[in-house]
C-alpha cells in the first residue's frame, strides 16, 4: 500500500510525499505532532547536509549573476519550502488515522472483506428470515405485506383524511409492545405527533383492545408469567410510548437529528413514527428546490435509522390532487422525488363501504389489495358488522 | 415486442451482429488485460482497442424477460457491457430495483464474478433474490438447488450507503480492492449496482452551490474511472423528478452526459408490465426504441 493511494487530500499527499514518506511504514512509525512539523528521518537527514545541486555552479563567483540564475535559485527556494509539510496537528492526526485504517484493511481477505462492514446477501438471506414483523392487527393486511410492518425498512402509509392513517399509527405503536411470548417483538415506539391527532383516550382503548386480544389467543398466559400480571395493562402500554410533539419544519427536523442519539440510549425502541411527515412541510415553504434538499436529506437519515437499530420507520402522509393526463387525480403529497424516499408504500382508500390497503410499492413483494376495517379495538380484519362508512348527506 | 421506434427485431439483430461478438459462457477464459501496460502514458491504437473490446469486454445479462417472449438484453444490444456505465431511471416504483435485484441474481448465477451491491434505500431483499434464484431453469447450471442459492448469495455483496462521503469512503476501498484483487487472482468483481444514486446526490445538489455538482461529477468520474480500469459495469438507478409538461430524469444536464446507456422504465399503476425505453446508447441506433417487460416473478 503506497501513500498515494490513500483518501485523502491531494496537497496533503503531495506533500507527505515529498517530506519522504513513500510507504505507510514509514507513516506508522509518526506520532501527529512530528508529522506536522514534517521531519521524516528521511527530511532530518537532508537539512543537516543539503545537497550538492545542478544549480549550484550558476551561482558560483565565478559567474556573474544573470536574472536566469537567480529566477532558478527563488523556484529552488520555493521548493525547498514547499516541501515542510507545514499542517496543523489535528490534520496530521486526521492523516494518521486513515492511515491506520488502510493499514488495517489490508489484512482484512477472502471474498466477502471486499468492502469493510459489507454483508453478503446470503448472510442477509438467514438474517431476514429470522427477522419478525410488526403485526398491524388485520391478517389480511399482514398478508399482503408479507408478515407485517417490516423492520430495517421505510414504510409510507398514505391516504385521505378519515381513512385511518393514524389509527394504523397509533396501532403501530401498541402492537410493537406485545411481549415476545406471544409472537410480538417486545418493543417500544417512538411517536412523533405534527398534527396534534395522537388522541390518548383512543391509544388507551386500543391497548384494551390489544390486550383483551392477547389474552384470547394465550389464555394460559397470565398464569404462566407471575410479571405478565402487572405487565400486560394498558398503563404499560401507554408508558412505552415515547411521544414528540412537533410545532414547526424546523422541530422536524431538530427531532430526526435528534433521534440518533435517542435511539442510541433506548436500544429496545423497534419503531419510530411520523404522524404526518407532510403537515408542516406542506404549509410553511416557499422555495420548492429547498424542500426537496431536505426532504432527501432527512429520508436518508430514516433510511439510516431504520439500518442501524435495527427498527421499522413509518412515515403517514396525506393526499394531493395532481394533473395528470387531462384530470386530477389523487396521489400522495410531496411530490415526486419524496415519492422515491421510502421502501415499502401502502395506500389507504375506501372502495365502496370498505376501507382497502393498496401495496403500491415493495422491492420484495408483488402489488396487492386487501380490505380492513376500523374498530372500537382498533385495526382488525373487515367483516360485515364493522364496515359501515358514515357519510355526510 | 418492440413497439415504438422503426426497429423491427430482425433490425437489432443485425444491429448487434457489427459489433463484437457476445461471451455469454462465463468457461470461456477471459485474457486479463495487464493494467501496467496501459498506464505510464502507453497509447493503444484502434486494433488493440477492438482486440481488447472483443477478449474482455463481456457483455452482463440482465436476464430480465420480456414480453411475452424477448429478453431485454437484446434492447440493450447485448447486456450491461464491461467497462460502461448504465443508468435506469423511472418513476417510483417502475420496477428499477427489481432489474437491478434480476440483473445481480443472474451474474451471479453464471459464474460471471462477484456482484456489489450499494444500496440507499434499505431495498435490497435478498428473500427476493432467492425466489428469482429458485426459479432459474436447472439446466443452467448443473447443481442442486440449495447449493447454487448458497453459492449465488454468497457471491452478492450488499453494503448500505447513506451518505454522499460514505460513498465516496466505500468506492476508495473498492478501489483499493480490486487493485488487491488484480494481483492474487482470485474471484473478480464485474458489476457494480448503485440502487439509487440520485437519493444520495438529492440532498446536496442546489443551483446556487456549485459544490454538490462538483461532488456529482466527481462521482461519475470515479465510477467510469473503475469501469474502465477494472473492467467493471456499472449500473445505477436514477429518479424521475417532474419537469414541465413531463416527468425527466433527475440530475439534470451535467449528468445527462455521464452513463454510457440510459434506459427508461415505466409501469402503469396495478400491472406488472414494464415498458423499457432506450434514451441514449453508445453503440446502437440512437431512435428511441422500447421494449414492455413483466417485473421478473
Amino acid at each position: 500500500m503506497e501513500i498515494a493511494d490513500l483518501p485523502i487530500c491531494t496537497s496533503y499527499r503531495a506533500k507527505l510525499l515529498a517530506a519522504g514518506y513513500s510507504s505507510l511504514a514509514s507513516l506508522s512509525a509518526a506520532d501527529p505532532p512530528r508529522l506536522a512539523r514534517g521531519t521524516s528521518p528521511a527530511r532530518r537527514t537532508a537539512h543537516r547536509a543539503p545537497p550538492r545541486r545542478q544549480t549550484l555552479p550558476l551561482d558560483s563567483p565565478l559567474r556573474p549573476p544573470t536574472p536566469i540564475a537567480a529566477a532558478l535559485l527563488a523556484c529552488d527556494e520555493i521548493a525547498r519550502v514547499g516541501v515542510d509539510l507545514n499542517i496543523e496537528i489535528p490534520e496530521a492526526e486526521d492523516i494518521l488515522k486513515v492511515a491506520v485504517c488502510a493499514n488495517k484493511f489490508k489484512g482484512a481477505d477472502g471474498p466477502s472483506s471486499v468492502l469493510k462492514g459489507s454483508q453478503n446477501a446470503w448472510d442477509m438471506l438467514s438474517d431476514e428470515q429470522s427477522r419478525k414483523h410488526i403485526n398491524t392487527g388485520s391478517g389480511d393486511l399482514n398478508n399482503i405485506l408479507g408478515g407485517g410492518i417490516h423492520c430495517k425498512e421505510v414504510t409510507e402509509i398514505g391516504g385521505v383524511p378519515g381513512i385511518g392513517k393514524t389509527q394504523l399509527g397509533i396501532q403501530l405503536a401498541i402492537n410493537v409492545q406485545i411481549p415476545v411470548e406471544c409472537g410480538g417483538l417486545g418493543g417500544k415506539a417512538v411517536y412523533i405527533d405534527t398534527e396534534g391527532s395522537f388522541m390518548v383516550e383512543r391509544v388507551y382503548q386500543i391497548a384494551e383492545g390489544c390486550i383483551s386480544d392477547i389474552l384470547e389467543y394465550f389464555p394460559h398466559y397470565q398464569d404462566k408469567a407471575p410479571s405478565g400480571q402487572e405487565k400486560l395493562k394498558p398503563e404499560s402500554f401507554l408508558a412505552d410510548i415515547y411521544y414528540f410533539r412537533i410545532c414547526s419544519y424546523t422541530e422536524q427536523i431538530a427531532v430526526i437529528n435528534y433521534l440518533e442519539k435517542f435511539l442510541g440510549e433506548h436500544k429496545d425502541v423497534r419503531i419510530v413514527i411520523i404522524d404526518s411527515v407532510t403537515f408542516h412541510f406542506r404549509q410553511d415553504f416557499d422555495d420548492m428546490a429547498l424542500r426537496t434538499r431536505v426532504l432527501s436529506g432527512l429520508s436518508l437519515k430514516l433510511m439510516k435509522l431504520a439500518k442501524t437499530y435495527n427498527l421499522a420507520v413509518v412515515l403517514l402522509n396525506q393526499v394531493t390532487t395532481k394533473f395528470i393526463e387531462g384530470s386530477f387525480q389523487l396521489t400522495l403529497a410531496l411530490g415526486d422525488s419524496w415519492s422515491h424516499s421510502c421502501t415499502n408504500r401502502l395506500i389507504l382508500y375506501w372502495n365502496g363501504n370498505l376501507r382497502y390497503a393498496y401495496l403500491d410499492k415493495s422491492p420484495s413483494l408483488p402489488a396487492a389489495s386487501a380490505p380492513y376495517a376500523v374498530t372500537g379495538k382498533g385495526v382488525r380484519d373487515a367483516t360485515s358488522s364493522n364496515c359501515k362508512r358514515v357519510r355526510v348527506m | 415486442m418492440v413497439a415504438g421506434g422503426g426497429r423491427t427485431g430482425a433490425g437489432a439483430g443485425a444491429g448487434a451482429g457489427c459489433f463484437p461478438r457476445r461471451y455469454p459462457l462465463p468457461a470461456d477464459e477471459v485474457r486479463e488485460k495487464n493494467q501496467d501496460e496501459r498506464q505510464g502514458g502507453q497509447f493503444l491504437d484502434g486494433m488493440d482497442l477492438l482486440k481488447d473490446v472483443t477478449e474482455n469486454k463481456r457483455f452482463l445479462p440482465t436476464g430480465v424477460q420480456g414480453y411475452p417472449i424477448w429478453i431485454i438484453d437484446a434492447l440493450l444490444g447485448g447486456g450491461l457491457r464491461q467497462g460502461q456505465l448504465m443508468e435506469i431511471t423511472g418513476q417510483s416504483s417502475s420496477g428499477k430495483t427489481q432489474v437491478c435485484l434480476c440483473s445481480a441474481a443472474h451474474v451471479a448465477a453464471r459464474h460471471l464474478g462477484v456482484v456489489v451491491y450499494l444500496d440507499t434505500s434499505n431495498s435490497f431483499s435478498p428473500r427476493r433474490i432467492a425466489r428469482m434464484v429458485d426459479v432459474f431453469p436447472i439446466s443452467l447450471v448443473n447443481e442442486p438447488k440449495h447449493v447454487r442459492l448458497h453459492r449465488v448469495m454468497s457471491s452478492i455483496i450488499c453494503e448500505s450507503v447513506f451518505d454522499i462521503f460514505n460513498l465516496f469512503e466505500v468506492l476508495h476501498q473498492l478501489e483499493l480492492s480490486l487493485k488487491k484483487k488484480v494481483n492474487n487472482g482470485s474471484s473478480k468483481i464485474c458489476l457494480l449496482i448503485i440502487d439509487s444514486i440520485s437519493s444520495l446526490l438529492a440532498p446536496i445538489i442546489s443551483g446556487k452551490y456549485p459544490q454538490g455538482r462538483s461532488m456529482m461529477l466527481s462521482v461519475a468520474m470515479i465510477l467510469k474511472k473503475l469501469a474502465d480500469e477494472h473492467n467493471l459495469s456499472v449500473l445505477v438507478t436514477n429518479h424521475m423528478v417532474a419537469g414541465n409538461g413531463a416527468p425527466k430524469p433527475a440530475l439534470g444536464e451535467s449528468w445527462k452526459t455521464v452513463p454510457h446507456v440510459r434506459l427508461v422504465v415505466s409501469r402503469d399503476r396495478g400491472s406488472n408490465i414494464c415498458t423499457a425505453t432506450v434514451l441514449k446508447h453508445t453503440l446502437l441506433a440512437s431512435d428511441r426504441h422500447c421494449m414492455k417487460f413483466a417485473v421478473p416473478s
